[in-house]
């Protein structure tokens, strides 16, 4: 079975993905009950927790610039053939984006929808920490399953 | 009715690698491979860049069965 240089590039995005998951959310996770202030008048309480949330965003940039820089130029070496796009990728990427989108606005949605049921009940939605939890993880599972639909319709179409 | 074609029979009749053809028509092999498989259903355009470059008529290239 042979890879395309374009399903390799969409495979280093599932493991971006699964990595982010891996080293990342558990931050975010154990956040789960932090009320992060991102106004400039912070408490002194809260300081702390900011700080923390400012280095892991600076820690995340920094780590997908370089897994990036690292995995394309791996790619670009070992295959040094030019990708051509033509209107199949045009066709597989807007049927992937398609599915993500429509499942990133179902989840939304939901997302919405309890939110609003917080209102109403002492919930931990209250805390900003539980809404950048769901957030994040609602970005990585639509991500995850856009990138997998994107790697079936290589394979199929 | 689907539609076929036989852009594997011309191509090899001219020689050609699915790398070679797939340059012509300026699209991937992979195009050219699930076009070939009846997988992909190639656009009016792409269709004649692919009868051009085989030098065939498109019609004669593509029909429906």
């Amino acid at each position: 079975m042979t890879i395309s240089k374009k399903e390799i590039s969409i495979l280093i995005e599932i493991i971006f993905s699964v990595l982010f998951t891996i080293i990342f959310l558990p931050y975010f996770y154990e956040n789960l009950f932090t009320s992060f202030d991102f106004s400039d008048v912070a408490e002194s309480a809260d300081l702390q927790a900011n700080s923390t949330l400012a280095t892991k965003i600076i820690q995340i940039i920094i780590f997908a610039v370089i897994y990036f820089s690292i995995t394309f130029s791996v790619l670009e070496f070992f295959y040094k053939s030019k990708t051509v796009l033509d209107e199949r990728d045009d066709l597989i990427n807007s049927k992937s984006y398609k599915l993500g989108y429509l499942l990133y606005e179902f989840c939304l949605f939901l997302f919405i929808g309890a939110l609003f049921a917080a209102l109403f009940a002492n919930s931990s939605f209250q805390n900003n920490g539980t809404i950048i939890f769901l957030i994040i993880l609602l970005l990585i599972m639509v991500s995850i399953i856009k990138s997998l639909y994107q790697l079936y319709l290589y394979r199929t179409l | 009715m689907d539609l076929k074609n036989s852009i594997k029979e011309y191509r090899q009749n001219k020689c050609l690698t699915q790398q070679e053809l797939a340059d012509k028509a300026g699209v991937s092999r992979q195009t050219i491979i699930s076009i070939e498989r009846y997988r992909y259903k190639p656009s009016l355009e792409l269709g004649m860049k692919i009868a051009l470059s085989l030098d065939v008529k498109i019609d004669i290239l593509f029909y429906l069965k």
